[in-house]
């Protein structure tokens, strides 16, 4: 063989090893895909070391990415994390494995409240993981006035001209102007959806950005004023880095979510994952993760041990009403997508 | 062309990793946009395999919000504004390369390394990385800001960040190299000779510069123009980080069909626009380079 065809030989021997390497997984691994920085990183390495399991991690940022990565078939992942509305989505597309969530342990040790839900009716293919609310949080160096309406969000006083940042999902931030207009969610109405792209439009020159990446910092350094955000991720940013935020309780009322535990069909380490979710729903590590992420749990914790509560994270307990946020049928999809297309067009 | 083998066969195996890498790696994925772009969307994403042109119709036509179809040009905005903003990004990418890539040919040999060893550097850093940094050097206390309220210049400044502005110097920062490096080829092969000899003509500078040195760095400056120009149009990361994602470029419009929309034939029918496009302007190029040399040597 010349030269040339030996490395046309491995080379050709590379791509084809490569092409069926990909799918081949090892024993004793559990793949992750969680909403950045939600899982507690002290668990999955006490998870690690009481099973031998290896747990790897990875973050989604929108309820969309993990949906187009799972619809795109083989995503690799043993347990991913979506949003209530699109547990109902995977489930009708047929995204997720039926793993018996409901005979298991850990939905023992969830509340009454969150047990066989709307989304998941037999509470065989979820268990909930934390659960909170959309709205807006303020950085109160930069804006005193007040924030108990989505008034101050969608038709911002002066001060707020261009100190305003949204998220870049249609997903999360409509159903909030729909609060605040009165719509119900996921209204197949256009007049109505009209509405909701007339008050986006003229929101829309006093907004700095949308994006749902690094909102923290964009906050917390007073890049922005007023930012689309989360309840608990709020409150996490005014205890550990002392910024002076404030999360509104507007009187039109909030978005709820709820985020479970789901196995993707297919997925390779279901055995694992069961244990895994399990091991989280035990009541010290539910704890633990309650006290590092910072949002509401839905299965039980320790009080005891607890960090947050009424007093010291008013985030977490809304004084206002909570609309959860609903799964749309594909004609009011349709809507939200032609607001938005028309909002960034 | 003459053959350069003994035996043809073993060219046609010695080729065949190449063959064989793009086949998989880009035909059968075009083929597959182009499948999906001809097919029906699903109700919450993915698509179903029923042939239907509406795609394309959609990129033209919509329903209004009276439920009227009506012709609605919210895509073939995106597309224009993708398409200028990807001429400007070249333009400015074109001035700024020549003065610099000049500059480096006339170098010693060992400085000359060093110049262009250094304009390669940035590409050892991930792109994400690199864009993300302007939002360091452009945001509120960046950098910039910084330095002109240490230096007394201003007290409050308006953000940098989110906006073309911006997003231009995001762009023209991520593929200057690409435009640098082939006219920096094609100035170092340029016969000072010429140069002189215009000069004995009397030509001056400008005159040199115009008549003589600008047309035999044509072919670096349309290459260049080519490698800045094609990756501008598909930019994602830009007007995202650094545009505030306030103005869809192309990429972005496909990334919220894919995403948000759930809409993935209209995703994909974009993207075979995008490409058709790219085609057409490479097909046009390349027939007008090939005119040219064609003249040249009649000439």
């Amino acid at each position: 063989m010349s030269t040339r065809t030996k490395i046309a030989a491995l080379a050709m021997a590379g791509a084809v090893s490569l092409a069926f390497s990909l799918p081949a997984l090892a024993e004793g691994n559990l793949a992750i895909y969680a909403w950045a920085d939600s899982i507690s990183p002290e668990m999955v390495a006490k998870f690690e070391k009481e099973t031998g399991i290896k747990v790897t991690v990875d973050a989604f940022s929108s309820n969309e990415d993990l949906l187009t990565k799972l619809q795109a078939g083989s995503s690799g992942y043993d347990i991913v994390t979506p949003s209530q509305h699109f547990v109902k989505i995977m489930i009708d597309s047929g995204l997720l494995e039926d793993f018996g969530a409901s005979s298991m342990a850990a939905y023992s040790q969830v509340l009454p409240d969150w047990q066989k839900p709307w989304w998941d009716p037999t509470g065989n293919h979820s268990v909930p993981l934390a659960f909170g609310n959309a709205g807006y949080t303020v950085n109160r160096d930069l804006y005193k006035g007040p924030v108990d309406s989505w008034k101050t969000y969608f038709e911002p006083p002066a001060e707020l001209h261009g100190k305003i940042a949204s998220l870049a999902q249609p997903d999360e931030v409509i159903p909030a102007a729909e609060n605040y207009l009165g719509i119900k969610y996921c209204s197949e109405d256009p007049q109505e959806m009209k509405r909701v792209l007339d008050l986006l439009l003229a929101q829309k020159p006093f907004v700095a950005a949308y994006s749902s990446d690094n909102i923290e910092n964009r906050i917390g350094s007073g890049e922005v004023a007023a930012h689309f955000w989360w309840d608990g991720n709020t409150m996490r940013l005014r205890r550990n880095d002392k910024a002076n935020v404030e999360y509104a309780m507007p009187k039109e009322g909030l978005v709820g979510w709820l985020d479970s535990y789901v196995v993707p069909k297919g997925a390779a380490n279901i055995e694992n994952a069961k244990k895994f979710i399990d091991f989280m729903a035990q009541i010290d590590n539910a704890t633990a993760q309650y006290n590092y992420y910072g949002h509401s749990s839905p299965v039980k914790i320790d009080e005891s041990k607890a960090l947050y509560n009424k007093e010291n994270a008013p985030e977490l307990f809304p004084t206002v009403p909570v609309k959860m946020g609903q799964a749309c049928s594909p004609a009011a999809q349709e809507l939200v997508t032609k607001v938005w297309t028309q909002l960034l067009q | 062309m003459k053959p350069s083998s003994k035996n043809p066969n073993w060219n046609i195996l010695g080729l065949l990793p190449a063959h064989l890498i793009m086949l998989l790696t880009l035909i059968i994925p075009i083929g597959i946009i182009i499948v999906v772009s001809f097919s029906t969307r699903g109700p919450y994403g993915g698509f179903e395999y029923a042939f239907t042109t509406a795609p394309y119709k959609q990129l033209l036509f919509n329903d209004g919000w009276t439920g009227e179809l009506e012709f609605n040009p919210q895509y073939l905005i995106v597309v224009a504004r993708t398409l200028l903003l990807s001429a400007v990004t070249t333009s400015i990418c074109l001035l700024l390369s020549f003065p610099v890539a000049y500059f480096i040919a006339l170098q010693r040999p060992a400085i000359k390394v060093l110049l262009i060893y250094l304009v390669t550097l940035p590409f050892w850093v991930s792109m994400i990385v690199r864009v993300y940094s302007w939002i360091i050097i452009l945001g509120k206390d960046g950098v910039i800001e910084k330095t002109l309220r240490g230096l007394g210049l201003v007290d409050q400044m308006d953000s940098l960040l989110f906006g073309n502005t911006a997003m231009l110097l995001g762009l023209v920062y991520s593929y200057i190299p690409l435009m640098i490096l082939p006219i920096f080829a094609s100035i170092e092969k340029l016969d000072p000779a010429l140069i002189e000899a215009s000069h004995d003509l009397y030509g001056n500078r400008f005159t040199t510069l115009r008549r003589v040195i600008l047309p035999l760095t044509r072919p670096g400056m349309i290459a260049g123009a080519i490698l800045v120009f094609v990756p501008s149009l598909g930019a994602v990361l830009e007007p995202t980080l650094l545009g505030g994602g306030k103005t869809m470029m192309m990429g972005n419009l496909i990334q919220l069909q894919f995403g948000g929309a759930r809409n993935w034939p209209l995703g994909a029918a974009i993207a075979i626009v995008l490409m058709a496009a790219v085609m057409v302007f490479l097909i046009f190029q390349g027939l007008r380079s090939m005119r040219s040399e064609g003249l040249e040597r009649a000439a």
